[in-house]
């Protein structure tokens, strides 16, 4: 599903449509926004660079980490910085974002510095410059990508997010457009402003949801190790066709990288915790005993003093040794109302078997 | 408790007499602090001997009590006993009125014979909580080593004070409530903790700031959030470079749970002190006493300059009565009566009943 | 002695594999604590750490909280001479405890409290040599006093965070914060905490006991190691020359 993600942003807009764009969000009970967007990143890179894709290159607006740590990453998922120098630009809103620094190293000429992240449409403008500077003028395409919603929404209106995102999106020369929200800084609306922007959100879950407020707690700290590896990954595609696809999947965090794998069968077998189907086929003790006291309607409940009995198909050894065959209430003083009384067709036949009595008829 | 004890009465028998010159009213406390008394012995001792100076000492008042006053007042008093310098903001039109309900010392004119023996004063040195066995006129033998001064007073809530202790030129007062902002009580405390600087070497006068009811409503300021904390904060980092202790006291169901918080973290010892039901059976059952307390006190924080090991006291809650009608006294309500040395001044009645006191009184 | 003694939490910060490569290089480390549980202790034991791991360690430490005084004392009882240390250019304390941001302008004017602070940060570890310049903690104490100087504008606060952060990419050097988990809350709106949060690469709470405080208990302290994907939990007992960290029920081992 992660590569259905990745397919969707590679494949880019048709002529006259808006980009594509995806919304990784995640919350700080799981936190692995980061992570998804850099396989997200690598991902569409890499088929950038294998020309698999309409879009010539990618610019990547990095907000919350600095751009060395993109190329480093770059470098170790095996994509030569050096060659691909063409490819991708960096718009660094990192290092100085509120021009503060006096002087600052430029790293390597893929790195541009930008230091007025509080005016959007500066923003926008060096954006398509930059974009255009590497893949030229005309009809290329190429791809963007912001790695946090988060701090430009700390320095500008929602409305001047949005509109610098939604130009971006119907810009002819963008293929694809991908960015991370962190959505329990925002208030739900800043939340759903950048989802209805967006043709795909795929957000990020705990796999356990604790109770609030007890997230230092001792009973819950097994939680709280088991979400600081493990969480649940939901996808929504907004289809061309008008139709939503959902998808799920379980992420887990590896030293190596962030791992997907299919949430039914793998799930199961991956936590030891609680094994993870839609229904209980265990009752917790609560459960348990609520059930133990719910009164049967067709139970006889033991009024009159007497104690109580349920005819359970075959008499108790005791009784069984006196009437064998023949199953009877014995409570005749008590049976003036209705009564069933039940032979037992032969001895040999087991009390109650699960076998249909009509299995052999021919209808 | 018991451990704040005996730190006490170690620390100002051992330091007090290898210590640089000291003013009157001043002793050394542990890790290099002075400490001044609070005026209420009892205080003292649960503190560890009383307030380190440098400190800023908040109070949490009870909204249908004045009990914070009491601890205000015996401060105060305490500190004009001694000659130290005082400035008091209060939200009233006329603070300088709140000096004549000062309470007078009980040494010296009291109506008891209070002729102590001085043979008997030095030689003995009595577990401070069986000093109420022999009444109050040796209660302050402990400050009396050079006869001279006494680091402590027990104070007659029922004489006031002298006119002549508060007459000096070194008293000022301040209202607070017509002022538009805070500019002006921060003026007043800067001019007057310059008197104050702190060097090292011989320590000759402590001064006293106490502020009451500092947000309180009918202050023009009380809205401004961020302003009084403020103030706090520079407060704070003004008494800690000089000789000065500063209380505060304030209510804190006027602020907003979150700021309330943050005054909390600002203060260096923290105490709030809470009214008592009127003919609540069920505590009279419960507390031995009940008939004489007036209130309770409860610790939240002790000072720690100069160290990162807190304070943990046995005790938290202690009970606030007037001995006599006279005398503030403070007694523990939860106690461990291991060693037979509980506070309580009927201790083994009370150790029966002291889980379940903890509970009922848990605020 | 202390070496050992503080394993838990020196093993939940990996600090016990290497000192060198310094595992906290690079790194955002949040502390966050109570009125009834101060956290200050770990700050201390950190700032030792970092100034003992190698003669070119440098320590920046921002204190909004306390005078120097009050940590040399602390320090020495565990065994660090932060006045020699001072003079030896290891140690650099920025004494903010007056700081007043200019109010209004949102600090926007260069030279203007935290902007200067940055400045002032920024050029000391630029004036270092070579060698020390990778060795660098910034050590703050604490984000709420910072928040008071700042007259509430916790976006100011952020965005010096932010630049701090720079420098831990810059420099490689790393940045512990404390700050107070209590005084926000969630109904204000205030997302500070969690900003801080995904700021963080190594997150420590420290909180009381449920059961409240003990003499042999001071707490309990749980540490999120994002980068290891990791965490852990354990009581803690704050002794004036070291820390004393142990699993539930074990303190007297």
């Amino acid at each position: 599903m992660a590569k259905s993600i990745c397919t969707a942003l590679r494949e880019g807009a048709l002529e006259g449509e808006l980009a594509p764009a995806l919304t990784i969000k995640d919350s700080i009970a799981s936190p692995f926004g980061l992570q998804v967007f850099d396989h997200v990143l690598s991902q569409l890179f890499s088929s950038i660079l294998a020309g698999k894709s309409p879009s010539q290159g990618l610019i990547l607006v990095s907000f919350s980490r600095s751009p060395s740590f993109y190329l480093e990453l770059l470098k170790n998922k095996g994509i030569s910085v050096a060659s691909s120098d063409k490819r991708i630009q960096i718009l660094d809103c990192y290092n100085d974002p509120l021009g503060w620094k006096d002087q600052l190293v430029e790293i390597s000429s893929t790195v541009t510095v930008f230091r007025e992240v509080k005016h959007m449409d500066k923003l926008f403008n060096s954006i398509i410059e930059l974009g255009r500077g590497l893949v030229g003028g005309g009809k290329i395409r190429f791809s963007i990508s912001i790695d946090s919603v988060d701090e430009m929404l700390r320095w500008a209106s929602v409305s001047s997010v949005a509109r610098l995102l939604s130009n971006l999106r119907s810009h002819e020369q963008i293929s694809s457009i991908f960015w991370l929200l962190h959505s329990d800084l925002h208030k739900a609306r800043v939340t759903a402003v950048l989802e209805y922007l967006s043709s795909m959100v795929a957000s990020l879950e705990p796999s356990h949801q604790l109770a609030n407020g007890q997230r230092g707690d001792l009973e819950n700290f097994a939680l709280i190790e088991h979400n600081s590896k493990n969480g649940k990954f939901h996808v929504r595609f907004k289809k061309r066709n008008g139709r939503v696809r959902v998808m799920s999947e379980e992420v887990h965090m590896e030293q190596s990288g962030i791992n997907f794998t299919p949430l039914s069968s793998e799930g199961a077998i991956n936590q030891g915790l609680v094994p993870k189907v839609q229904f209980n086929l265990q009752l917790s003790e609560k459960e348990r005993i609520d059930k133990a006291n719910v009164v049967l309607p067709f139970e006889h409940q033991g009024d009159n003093g007497k104690p109580l009995q349920i005819y359970d198909g075959r008499r108790s050894l005791v009784d069984s040794k006196q009437e064998r065959a023949v199953a009877v209430e014995k409570e005749e003083s008590d049976s003036q109302r209705g009564e069933i009384i039940y032979y037992r067709d032969s001895d040999d036949e087991m009390p109650d078997s699960d076998e249909d009595p009509d299995d052999d008829l021919d209808i | 408790m018991a451990a704040a004890k005996t730190r006490a009465s170690s620390f100002s028998r051992n330091l007090s007499t290898a210590a640089p010159s000291l003013g009157p009213g001043l002793k050394c406390g542990p890790n290099g602090t002075v400490l001044l008394s609070s005026g209420i012995p009892d205080l003292d001792k649960i503190l560890g001997g009383g307030f380190s100076l440098g400190s800023l000492v908040m109070v949490m008042e009870d909204a249908e009590a004045p009990h914070h006053m009491l601890l205000l007042r015996n401060f105060m008093a305490q500190g004009l006993v001694h000659g130290q310098p005082l400035l008091y903001a209060s939200p009233a039109r006329d603070p300088r009125g709140f000096l004549g309900t000062l309470p007078s010392p009980a040494a010296s004119k009291d109506d008891k014979s209070r002729g102590p023996e001085p043979d008997q004063e030095k030689g003995l040195r009595i577990a401070w909580q069986y000093k109420k066995y022999f009444g109050e006129n040796q209660l302050n033998f402990d400050g009396q080593r050079d006869g001279k001064h006494e680091y402590s007073n027990e104070f007659n809530l029922r004489n006031p004070l002298e006119r002549h202790f508060f007459n000096g030129q070194r008293v000022d007062c301040v209202s607070i409530q017509d002022s538009p902002d805070l500019s002006i009580l921060q003026d007043r405390c800067t001019t007057f903790l310059s008197q104050l600087p702190r060097n090292d070497g011989s320590i000759s006068c402590a001064g006293r700031i106490a502020i009451q009811s500092f947000c309180s409503p009918q202050c023009v300021y009380s809205n401004m959030e961020w302003e009084m904390l403020s103030f706090i904060r520079s407060l704070k980092n003004m008494v800690r470079s000089s000789n000065s202790v500063a209380i505060i006291t304030f209510p804190p169901s006027l602020l907003s749970p979150s700021f309330c918080k943050r005054w909390q973290h600002m203060a260096d010892t923290l105490l709030s002190v809470k009214a008592i039901q009127d003919d609540d059976k069920e505590l009279a059952q419960l507390l031995t006493g009940y008939q004489d307390m007036i209130g309770f006190l409860n610790v939240h924080k002790v000072a720690r300059i100069n160290t990162q090991v807190p304070v943990i006291l046995e005790a938290t809650t202690f009970s606030i009565k007037l001995q006599k009608r006279r005398y503030l006294v403070l007694e523990c309500l939860n106690q461990a009566p291991v060693d037979g040395s509980s506070g309580n001044s009927d201790g083994t009645s009370g150790s029966c009943s002291s889980s379940s006191k903890t509970g009922s009184l848990d605020f | 002695m202390n070496q050992r003694s503080s394993n838990l939490l020196d093993e939940a910060l990996g600090l016990d594999q290497a000192i060198e490569p310094w595992p906290l290089r690079g790194r955002v480390v949040a502390i966050e604590d109570r009125v009834e549980t101060s956290g200050s202790f770990i700050l201390h034991h950190l700032l030792k750490r970092s100034l003992s791991r190698n003669p070119s360690s440098v320590s920046i430490f921002i204190a909004f909280a306390h005078p120097f005084s009050h940590y040399d004392r602390i320090l020495r009882k565990l065994g660090c001479n932060l006045v020699s240390q001072r003079d030896n250019g290891r140690f650099f304390f920025f004494d903010m405890l007056k700081l007043r941001c200019p109010v209004g302008d949102e600090g926007t004017t260069p030279g203007g409290g935290l902007i200067a602070l940055y400045g002032k940060i920024h050029k000391t570890i630029s004036a270092l040599p070579e060698i020390s310049q990778k060795n660098v903690s910034i050590i703050i104490d604490d984000l709420s006093l910072m928040e008071v100087a700042a007259n509430g504008s916790s976006d100011h606060v952020l965005d010096f965070l932010h630049y701090c952060r720079t420098l831990t990419s810059e420099f490689d050097c790393s940045l512990i914060t404390l700050n107070h988990e209590d005084i926000y809350s969630i109904e204000d709106g205030s997302t500070f905490l969690l900003q801080m949060a995904y700021l963080a690469d190594i997150l420590i709470k420290a909180e009381p006991l449920a059961t409240g405080l003990a003499a042999d208990v001071h707490g309990q302290l749980t540490v999120s190691n994002k980068g290891r994907n990791k965490a852990s939990n354990f009581h803690f007992k704050v002794k004036e020359n070291m820390v004393e960290c142990f699993y539930p029920g074990r303190s007297r081992d």
